[in-house]
Order: structure tokens, then sequence, then C-alpha cells
């Protein structure tokens, strides 16, 4: 390996994966680089450490081996890129850091990690630990602007390191993306699923792993699906799917027709087809996650052109009118105890015209009923945590706030 | 600018290995002038056609009667590609193309037929679409469509554009495909062959909601097109990692590109049955994954002869990546067979491991 010229890296690396062997795949793959005179041991978003030797050199390979943990968990936590979707301004850099920093530090301090210095940890930012470095750095946010009104900030903030472009996506000079060595994108990619994976088969024997470093790497090999975004894809699909049954009719003569001679040419025309929304008006239902489904669905269905198409049916063990709602506001929860949407869809199919796709929103706490209903197509949004599942013949989408 | 969007590299490899391909990008981010461009750099004649404004006829053919029988004529635009003999055919708004005109396309992406015609196979199809919550009126790509198509996200980066703006827009460059890379193909089909006997379950896996279906999914179609891209791009570089993942899915994409990373390491009964051939990999997560690997093989079965074979691979790492070497010297440490001696590489370890305040 080409890193020469810092003295105890070795020591320091074989301490950091010993004490945590779960991260030693990343501390390994960092590539560490003397880089003298920038006065800290920085990291950039390329698996890179940049290192000032006579930094290091005062701190005990315990304390440099922390240091490494420390920016290996920016890089996978990819606080670079975070910072940048956030909309850090440079200015901005130093508290992003500090908030970056206390979500790492709230849960590997106690592990273990012996840092130099005084290392940022929630409580000096005046909340609790577990979150995540966004809510750490809006609090610090909020503590600015109120400062600033009062024209008196709370004391100078803890001096701590430069942690480098991989813990705020900022560039900086000499560090940048194309210069030579460092992993391109790709590979860091599978360098971090490949950590996140040596963390969960550590994460086996129970009290190995901080709690938090656990739930990063299931975040990481089973990503959260955005619900929005299949709610969105299941809703076109089946609107597609019947008002795109788009059938060939001779009932209007095709607009080529004169081109094809004798040939008469069938035209397309295409069904705007009606959409019922099923909600589950029952005790165990949560009014503003319903609300928000609610209101997502409406606005899909704006998007689609079939706003004025929509009927809404509030439904428990019986089922309530159908109201024709304009907005998501005007549905009144009406319900409580038991829930049957078998009852919902029914009603929902006995509706002239009759809807061609039907939009169930429920915990899933029901009775459902055994087979299709006839030339009608459901989506069931399934609200709320450890909802169980629906029918195969529908197509469910799981929402968690 | 130091090196061009690795998706116009990726873009280009697809054309020159006349695999169909779709960009996914924002609308107004300049994916049809690079298709365009790449069309000119590579002296290819494009024909563009908006997918969006056409009848399902305009791709199987307007029927007309001849002698008293059905043809299916060819559009102008096909005529002209089949005369040329080569070209590109760039399928613009692919993704607000109504579910039938995207029915009518199955044909025209994988087999290059347009009616009763059909392109030469110097013809490379491109299109390029808007992501549905982006578009207009956006359907998704029918889950057929989508397994036929390799997909590329595209990315505009600031400083790109800057330069482009201040500079004008530079050519891109006509990725030149290796040598023989069709010999190529039968290596890298024998490597997906490789991983599919590993993970039988992603030969064919159908997503299972929609919005992952208008997107790349590994199917028996899509893993050949993947072993095809793989040995047209080369080794080891953005493009082919952007490609292979484009025409099977993130998912099993990641998981293959791991693999063939794996693939790469020693074998460890092979290196502990002739410790001198050991090469340490240069870069430190691998060498640690190596060394790991030859540990855990020791202490699974660890007879004298093989704990002493591991004792010496690490001494030949001992010098280069003292510390790597050291936390598999700990876990051989632990399992020493009761009648072994004492090597003497366990001496090289002790300097780092008194460092680490380890002894």
């Amino acid at each position: 390996m080409p890193e020469h010229g810092i003295e105890g890296l070795a020591a320091a690396r074989l301490w950091a994966a010993t004490k945590f062997p779960y991260l030693a795949t990343g501390v390994f793959g960092a590539q560490v680089i003397a880089d003298p005179g920038s006065g800290t041991l920085s990291v950039d978003e390329s698996w890179r450490m940049h290192a000032d030797p006579e930094v290091t050199a005062d701190w005990t390979p315990a304390q440099l081996g922390s240091v490494l943990i420390h920016h290996v968990c920016h890089l996978l936590r990819i606080h670079g890129e975070r910072a940048q979707d956030t909309g850090v301004r440079p200015d901005e850099a130093a508290d992003w850091i500090r908030a970056a920093d206390a979500e790492i530090n709230d849960d590997l301090v106690p592990a273990g990690l012996e840092l130099p210095g005084r290392p940022v940890l929630p409580r000096d930012l005046r909340a609790e630990d577990g979150l995540l470095a966004e809510q750490y750095f809006a609090g610090i946010r909020r503590q600015a602007a109120r400062a600033a009104e009062s024209q008196a900030r709370s004391g100078p903030w803890l001096d701590w390191l430069d942690c480098g472009s991989g813990a705020d996506g900022i560039p900086r000079p000499g560090q940048g993306q194309g210069s030579e060595g460092g992993l391109p994108p790709w590979q860091a990619d599978l360098l971090r699923r490949q950590v996140a994976q040596d963390v969960i088969a550590h994460g086996k024997q129970p009290g190995t792993v901080p709690a938090g470093l656990l739930r990063w790497a299931e975040e990481v090999l089973t990503p959260k699906v955005n619900w929005r975004a299949v709610l969105a894809a299941e809703l076109r699909r089946a609107v597609a799917e019947v008002s795109g049954a788009v059938d060939y009719s001779y009932r209007r003569p095709s607009r080529r027709s004169a081109v094809a001679g004798p040939v008469v040419l069938p035209a397309l025309r295409r069904p705007v087809p009606e959409v019922a929304v099923v909600c589950d008006t029952s005790g165990s239902m949560t009014e503003d996650l319903l609300a928000m489904v609610l209101a997502e669905v409406e606005g899909l269905l704006r998007a689609l052109g079939l706003a004025r198409q929509v009927r809404v049916l509030a439904c428990d063990t019986a089922v309530a009118p159908a109201q024709r709602v304009s907005s998501a506001r005007q549905v009144e929860l009406i319900g409580g105890g038991g829930t049957d949407m078998g009852a919902g869809i029914g009603a929902a199919a006995a509706l002239r015209p009759r809807p061609a796709v039907t939009v169930v929103l429920t915990d899933g706490y029901t009775p459902w009923p055994a087979a299709a209903p006839k030339g009608m197509r459901v989506v069931v949004g399934l609200l709320g945590e450890g909802a169980p599942d629906a029918p195969p013949w529908t197509r469910s989408v799981r929402v968690e706030p | 600018m130091s090196a061009q969007n690795p998706a116009v590299e990726a873009l280009g490899v697809a054309v020159a290995a006349r695999v169909p391909v779709l960009l996914w990008g924002a609308p107004g981010t300049g994916k049809t002038s690079a298709i365009r461009a790449m069309a000119g750099a590579m002296d290819l004649p494009c024909e563009t056609v908006i997918a969006s404004i056409r009848e399902p006829s305009d791709f199987a053919g307007l029927p007309i009667v001849v002698g008293g029988e059905v043809r299916f004529a060819p559009p102008a635009w096909a005529r002209r590609l089949a005369e040329a003999g080569r070209g590109l055919l760039f399928l613009d708004e692919l993704s607000t193309a109504p579910p039938a005109v995207q029915a009518a396309l199955l044909r025209v992406v994988l087999e290059r037929a347009v009616g009763d015609l059909t392109l030469p196979d110097e013809v490379a199809v491109v299109a390029a679409a808007n992501p549905p919550e982006q578009a207009a009126d956006g359907w998704d790509l029918s889950a057929p469509l989508a397994n036929r198509l390799c997909h590329l996200a595209w990315q505009t980066e600031p400083r790109a554009v800057a330069d482009g703006l201040a500079g004008g827009w530079s050519a891109p460059v006509v990725p030149v495909l290796p040598d023989g890379w069709h010999a190529e193909e039968i290596l890298s089909r024998g490597l997906v062959a490789a991983f599919l006997h590993v993970r039988p379950g992603l030969a064919c896996a159908p997503p299972s909601n929609a919005a992952a279906a208008g997107r790349g999914w590994p199917s028996p179609r899509t893993w050949e097109m993947a072993a095809r891209l793989m040995a047209a791009a080369g080794i080891g570089d953005e493009a082919r990692s952007a490609l292979i993942r484009g025409a099977i899915g993130d998912g099993a994409g990641v998981e293959f590109l791991a693999w063939l990373v794996e693939m790469d390491l020693p074998d460890p009964e092979r290196v502990l049955a002739d410790p001198a051939s050991f090469r340490l990999p240069e870069r430190g997560d691998r060498a640690y994954a190596a060394l790991a690997a030859i540990a855990a093989a020791v202490a699974a079965d660890p007879t004298p002869a093989r704990w002493t074979a591991g004792w010496q691979v690490l001494g030949l790492a001992a010098d280069t990546a003292p510390d790597v070497a050291a936390v598999a010297a700990r876990v051989l440490a632990r399992c020493r067979p009761g009648d072994a001696d004492p090597p003497a590489e366990i001496r090289l370890f002790a300097p780092v491991l008194r460092d680490a305040g380890l002894l």
C-alpha cells in the first residue's frame, strides 16, 4: 500500500480492526495519505484520508484508530451527499459537521471510541441520542436563529477536527474526485454494502454491535421504499390498464382511413374510468395518516385527469353512503368498532356508474372477499406499521410514515 | 473538465455494442442533444421518432391493400434506416407513449422489426424518457418493454453545465471497444452463468411492484444483455457498473458486482497448498478479505501443516500490510493445534501488536 509517513498508522488500524471488527473492512478500505501542513485529519468522498503527520504524532494509536473509525462512519453514512441534499451552505458546514459527528458519536463513544479532544455529543447540541444528522442540524439552525435575535450566541463551540468533504460534501482544494487514487462512487457503494453485511453478521451475537449501526446496516441492505412513489405507480398502472385498455373500435373510423384505400381502419378510443375510494373508519385507524394518504391519492388522480370521477366511501362493518368530495378534508370518519372491507368493496361495486378502479385505505385488520370483484381493479393502501398482508388479488402498497 | 459524464460513456458503449438503451432523466438536461451528438461522433445517420405522438400503426406498419392482400407498410424513417444499412433509431419521450404504443414498440426495440420491414443489425436503438413523476402525462413503462432495454440514469453535474455554457459543449468521446470483445463475451457469459448457479433465484425475478417494473429487472434476456455489455465495456470502470446495473436492475446488479469482486480474491485452499504463490491484493479491504478468508479456512480445520502454511502466508504479507496481517495473526494464534511449534513469523507481529496495546 502506498501510504507512508504517518507514524503509528499500522498500530492504529490494528487497534480499530480489533476493537470494532465489524468495521474492519471499512478501516482497511480507506486509504491514508500524508498531507503535511493541513492541520487536521480529514476525509474525502473517495475514501481517502488526508492526515497531517504533526497532528497525528501527538495521538496514541487508540486515538488515531478512533478517528479512523469516526471518519469511516462519515463515509458509511454518506454525510457528504446528505449535506448537499439538505442544502448546507459553505458557511454552515461547521454546523453540519457537528450534527454529523453527533450522529456517529452517540453510538460509538459508549462502545469504546477514544477520540482525542472533546468529541461532539448530542447533549452538546441540546438534543437527545439516536437522531439523524439532519435532525441535529435543524436544531442547530433553530438555535442559531434564536441566538441571532437575542444578539448573543451561546458561547464558542468546541473546536474539533475539520472532518473534510467526506463529512460536509464541500470540495476541498486538491482533493477533487478526479485526482488519482481513491474509490469511484460505484466501488464506494460496494464497499459500504460489504461493511453493512459485516455489521449484520456480527450483530447476530447480541450486545456486540451498537443498535444505531445495526439500524444503519439494515437500511443499507434493505432500503425503505418511498410509499408515495409505489402508490403513484400502482394507481397509474391500475388506471392505465383500464383506460389504457385502449380498444380498437369501428364505431368511429380512423383519421388515417384516407390513405388506406378500401381498408377500414379502427380508431382508438380511451374510456375514462370511474374511481372509488373506500376508507376504513374503524377505531384502529389514525386520522392523520388517513388524511395524508387520502390527500395523496386525490392529488395523483387529479394529475391523471380523473378528479371528477372520484367517490369516497367510509366503511367499518356497515357502509356509509358514498360521498362525492372535492377535497380530503371533507371526508368524515363516522365509523368505529369492527371492520369489514368486503362490505366496502361490495358497496363500491354496486355504485353506478360502476368504478373500474377501487382504492382501499385500511389498517389491514379486516376480512377480505375470497376473490376479486369482476371487472374491477383493487389497489390497497395498508396504513401503519405491521399491517397484515392484503390478499394476492389486490395490488397492495405499504404506507409507513 | 477531467472526464466526461459516465452516463455518456455508458451510452457510447451500449450503442457500439448495439444493445437497446434507455436514458432516464429530468426534462431539459440534454439527453436528446447527447444522443444526437453521439450519433454524429460515430458517423451514424440518426432518425428521431417521438413515441408519444405516434400511433401503434406507425410502429406496427400501416396496412395497405396491394393486389388483394394487406401489407404493413413501414414509415419513411424506417425505410431510410434500412437503405443506409446502419444508423441510430432514437425514440424520444418513451415514457409518455400510451400503453398501446408501448405494446407496438416491443418488436421494434428488440428485433428491429417495423411492419413488414426488418431494420439491419447495424441499427442501434436508443430511447430517452422522463421519470413518470416528472413527465407531463407519464405512464410507467410496461414490464416487457422495460425488460428489453438497458436503463441508464442521466445525471447532470453542475460543474459540467457551467463549463459547457461558458466554453461550448464538448463533443462526446466515442468509446473504443476492446479488441476481440466478441470473444470476451463468451467469458462474461461464463461468469454470469457461474453467478446464476450460486444465486438461481436471480435468474428471473420479475419485480413485485409497478414502480420497479418500469426499470431494469433480471430475466434471461437481460442477463444476456448484461454479459454482452460487460464484455464490451472492458474491465472495472464506472461505465461497466452502470451498464450492468442498468440491464438487470440495481438489486441484482449490485449483488453480481460484489460477487465479481469476490471472485478476484485468491482461493484460500489453493493458497494454503502453496503459500509461496500468494500475492497480496493491493487494496486494503481486499487484502483484509483475502487474509481473513485464509485464517478462517485454517481455523475451520487446524492441522499443523495448514497452520504453518497460514503463518507463511502472513509472513509474506507482514511487510506491506502489517496491520491487516496482524488481524489474521490473532485468529491463527487462537487456533494453534496442540503439537505445533510456534512459527518464526509470530515475531514479525510483536511490535505492531505492542503499539496497539494488544499484547
